[in-house]
């Protein structure tokens, strides 16, 4: 050997490329997967480039500035902001966490015992998603004010107390309020993973001699756990970003979380500070985005997970005996608070010439008169037209891109496919006010003209509120055996024929849950819509804001009531639909 | 023929002689917004009740129809600067109150337009960038007379101190809320310097209830859970006439903000804005503004609210956005410790 070195490099040969190149391309999956990429991308990516650029710049959008870590500084630097953080986690983990054993508890009365009323149960839960959080905010404050709300006056009056017992204005009212708000989500995830849960394991327990209890702690709740994080997850987040609420409840109470901060500090101040907000947007995206992850490691191993096998199945259904009415008593409990409380409150006031603590004399006083308000208005019929379109069109989208997303991240191997999910929780992590404000920004100057129409309240829909249809769609499929996925193939059916004739039906209840949390959500959607609407394109969470606004409360509560009834009939619809669809 | 019929038949055809000069222009001016599409896109913060039954009656008398984007004056201003500055503007008329739009006309994004019903303003109202100060809106202290009687209930802002009050004061969080910053920081002009800042710490020191906006904190007042509050005057009617028990402390000089109403220079529909503002500064207009409980510019032309009249307005000072910030930042120190 001479001491030189001799370097072998291996040179892939261009046709081994090409020849990969052409395999990849030549399975349908690769297509979808391409396809999907490329349209969450632009969703996510387009409007997130312009709020990341806001944050770094001292010029408002669309105007050129100069680089700068100014927003950061002045953000972040203030020792005020770290309490609030804390503040914000305590009323997070707080709200969602009463949300899951609120959702959990009313899943699984509904879905696997024997209790009493539990179909009537399961409709009535998901109410609350329908009505605007600002009106069971509101609602919750005629209710539990220290002064004279409705449940103090009384308990005032029965028991001969001095003063009311409770307080809305503390943290504890804080998370309450909105526990009870993030409940329905948190229950249409869980009691759809629990519709689809193999009984064969709990039945197996039932065999070897385990109590319901045991079956209930060692099987049934960890077969739960990726929906329960899932819910926690989205739920933990909605209320970091939550604002309403909070500037009900937690202002008067002199408390103060992240989001009212951002309000005071830049989006509500004056003038608009669009890149402070981006740059507090960013610790939101930051924070949001280290849930994923913790979430994706909680449910990285899938086949642990999976339930649905091709074996058939009725769910399992424990027979509580005696119990069954305590369950119904407890179930029933719940719903007053949720629902039977917020919509009595709605319909005082929705009644009442003006809203007043009611007395003998207010009875003669009830009137039609902010319902026929809104019902010869043109107004109200232009924007329930858009939101029904909005609501049907937007969710169907959503759940379509969902489920080919989830199919990809969970059941795929390709590489890449975490990207995917990385994408469609971008913007939401984002508050829906800057997420708005960079969508508006992104489609200004956008060669089609869809700005200022209403098909950018859609994109907007669709890009934010995805991760609701996946979630509901993720906890579905992981549980279903890829056996069935296979035994398909082996019997010759291609990637679509596999997808459509077992995936889908067996996706089902996720996606009928999913299109009904976006219906339901967008039927009502307001941070997003209040930024991108124009006139003519105005749905109805702005119109309730407004009525809000201008102290219209009659008209704000009977809207909101109108349109949590025809909600309930399109859920109504959508189950006997499915419940036809699976005969 | 008498000497009151030849007064009246002269009055008569001299008003039928000036008619149509304005009708001439007004006529022409609608048929040239017809031609743009018969529309007018309008960004402001009146009150959407307010705007509806001026738009009803200006549809009635023009055929032209209005579309109305309603926001708090932040977000007015907010979202006309975006468009504008991404070359997409589609508004015609911005309607709200005087800090935001001066900050809008030094953007540069009004056109001039002098319209003919100018004429009816007193000139003192007159701002020579953006027109007529066609209303003011009035901030006082209103009650639930349910709950405090009128022998009862505060004689002067200083009132408020007393201990019978503490805890039953409502209004917006002065730290966060524009308006109420800018009349706390005004509050020199109806007591002095060394008595406005005493009033100021002594009034955070009741711990006042504190709420997002005026209207939260009227709406309070309506349903009895706070007695008192600092709102506008104008709640009074407004809840009033559904029932609610409500008056307000007549104080003699009040403040408040003057609200304008201008055409875009970057218009969409350049002539159906000109009719919209000829029509909206009119007599018509201002009269149906007046029943709305409006404080609007026009001699003789009260809300319907008791001793309206004897309201002394005194206009808030303005604050740029500096003055804001520290304000802010100084109130916070006050209000929120």
């Amino acid at each position: 050997m001479n001491g030189k070195t001799i370097t072998v490099r291996q040179e892939i040969p261009v046709a081994s490329i090409v020849t990969r190149a052409l395999h990849f391309f030549r399975a349908p999956i690769h297509w979808v997967f391409l396809g999907v990429a490329g349209i969450l991308a632009f969703l996510s990516l387009y409007p997130t480039a312009f709020l990341i650029y806001g944050s770094f710049t001292d010029a408002p959008l669309g105007v050129p500035g100069h680089f700068t870590f100014a927003n950061y500084i002045r953000a972040y630097s203030d020792p005020s902001a770290y309490p609030l953080i804390l503040n914000s986690f305590v009323f997070g983990i707080g709200s969602s966490g009463l949300s899951i054993i609120l959702a959990s508890a009313l899943a699984w009365i509904t879905v696997r015992t024997n209790a009493p009323f539990r179909r009537v149960f399961e409709l009535t839960a998901i109410i609350p998603n329908i009505l605007p959080p600002l009106l069971v905010s509101i609602s919750w404050v005629m209710l539990l004010n220290p002064n004279n709300g409705l449940i103090n006056v009384i308990l005032v009056r029965l028991l001969g107390l001095e003063k009311g017992p409770f307080s809305i204005y503390s943290i504890a009212g804080l998370i309450f309020v909105e526990g009870l708000i993030l409940t329905p989500l948190a229950f249409l995830i869980i009691s759809a993973a629990l519709k689809g849960m193999d009984p064969s394991l709990e039945e197996s327990a039932k065999t070897l001699g385990s109590t319901e209890l045991g079956v209930a702690t060692r099987i049934t709740f960890p077969l739960m756990r990726p929906a329960i994080l899932a819910a926690g997850t989205l739920n933990f987040v909605r209320a970091v970003e939550s604002f309403d609420t909070p500037a009900i409840i937690a202002l008067p109470a002199r408390i103060e979380v992240f989001t009212t901060k951002i309000w005071r500090e830049a989006l509500g101040s004056f003038p608009t500070n669009h890149n402070l907000a981006a740059a507090y947007g960013i610790g939101i995206l930051v924070i949001a985005l280290l849930f994923v992850y913790l979430y994706r490691r909680f449910t990285s191993r899938v086949e642990s997970f999976s339930t649905v096998t091709g074996k058939a199945f009725q769910p399992h259904q424990i027979d509580l005996g005696p119990w069954r009415y305590l369950a119904s008593i407890w179930a029933l409990v719940l719903l007053i608070m949720m629902v039977v409380l917020p919509i009595i409150v709605l319909l005082l006031i929705s009644f009442l010439p003006y809203y007043h603590v009611p007395t003998w004399q207010s009875w003669q006083t009830l009137t039609f008169k902010h319902f026929l308000a809104i019902l010869d208005s043109d107004r109200v019929y232009k924007a329930f037209g858009n939101s029904l379109f909005l609501a049907l069109g937007g969710a169907t989208v959503c759940m379509v891109l969902a489920a080919l997303t989830s199919y990809i991240t969970v059941r795929t191997k390709i590489a890449g496919r975490g990207l995917l999910e990385g994408l469609v929780f971008i913007p939401w992590a984002f508050p829906g006010t800057a997420l708005a404000l960079g969508l508006l920004w992104a489609y200004v100057d956008f060669p089609i003209p869809i700005y200022a129409t209403i098909w950018i309240i859609m994109i907007a829909y669709v890009t934010r509120f995805l991760p609701y249809g996946l979630r509901a769609v993720s906890s579905t499929i992981i549980q279903i055996h890829k056996e069935l996925e296979e035994a398909s193939v082996v019997c010759g059916a291609g990637f679509f024929a596999t997808f459509r004739r077992i995936l889908i039906p067996l996706m089902r209840p996720g996606v009928i849950a999913g299109w009904i949390i976006l219906v339901t959500i967008f039927m009502r959607e307001f941070s997003a819509s209040i930024f991108l609407y124009s006139p003519g394109s105005e749905p109805l969470g702005p119109l309730i804001y407004f009525f809000y606004l201008d102290g219209l409360y009659g008209p704000m509560a009977s809207l909101g009531l109108i349109i949590s009834l025809i909600c309930v009939m399109l859920i109504a619809v959508a189950q006997r639909f499915s419940r036809w669809e699976t005969r | 023929m008498s000497l009151k019929s030849i007064i009246l038949s002269l009055t008569a055809f001299l008003m039928l002689l000036s008619a149509p000069a304005a009708f001439s222009q007004s006529a022409k001016l609608i048929e040239a917004a017809k031609k743009e599409g018969g529309r007018t896109v309008i960004y402001g913060s009146l009150e959407s009740g307010a705007f509806e039954a001026i738009a009803k009656a200006y549809k009635k008398k023009t055929g032209l129809e209005v579309d109305y984007w309603r926001a708090s004056a932040t977000k007015v201003m907010d979202r006309a600067l975006s468009e504008y500055r991404a070359g997409k503007p589609l508004f015609d008329v911005i309607l709200t109150n005087d800090n935001p739009m001066q900050i809008m006309q030094k953007q540069g994004i009004f056109a001039k337009y002098e319209s003919p019903s100018f004429a009816d303003f007193p000139k003192d109202a007159i701002d020579p960038n953006l027109g007529p100060r066609y209303r003011n809106v009035i901030i006082g202290v209103i009650y639930n007379t349910s709950i405090i009687k009128p022998a009862d209930a505060p004689k002067s802002l200083e009132d408020l101190l007393k201990p019978q009050y503490r805890g039953k004061l409502v209004m917006p969080d002065p730290t966060q809320h524009t308006t109420t910053t800018q009349w706390v920081a005004s509050l020199w002009k109806l007591m002095g310097k060394e008595k406005a800042d005493k009033f100021i710490r002594d009034l955070a020191a009741t711990k006042p209830i504190l709420v997002e906006s005026l209207l939260p904190a009227a709406k309070r007042v309506t349903t009895g859970e706070t007695p008192i509050a600092i709102s506008y005057v104008k709640y009074v009617y407004t809840f009033g006439k559904e029932g609610a028990p409500m008056d307000y402390v007549r104080l003699g000089k009040m403040m408040g903000d003057g609200h304008y109403v201008t055409l875009s220079n970057k218009a969409p529909h350049v002539n159906a804005g000109k009719v919209f503002i000829d029509y909206f500064l009119d007599d018509e207009s201002m009269k149906i503004l007046a029943q709305e409980a409006e404080f609007v510019n026009r001699k003789g032309v009260y809300p319907p609210i008791a001793d309206a009249d004897k309201i002394e307005f005194v206009e808030m000072v303005d604050l740029d956005r500096k003055q804001f910030a520290e304000k802010k930042k100084e109130l916070q120190a006050i209000f929120l410790k």
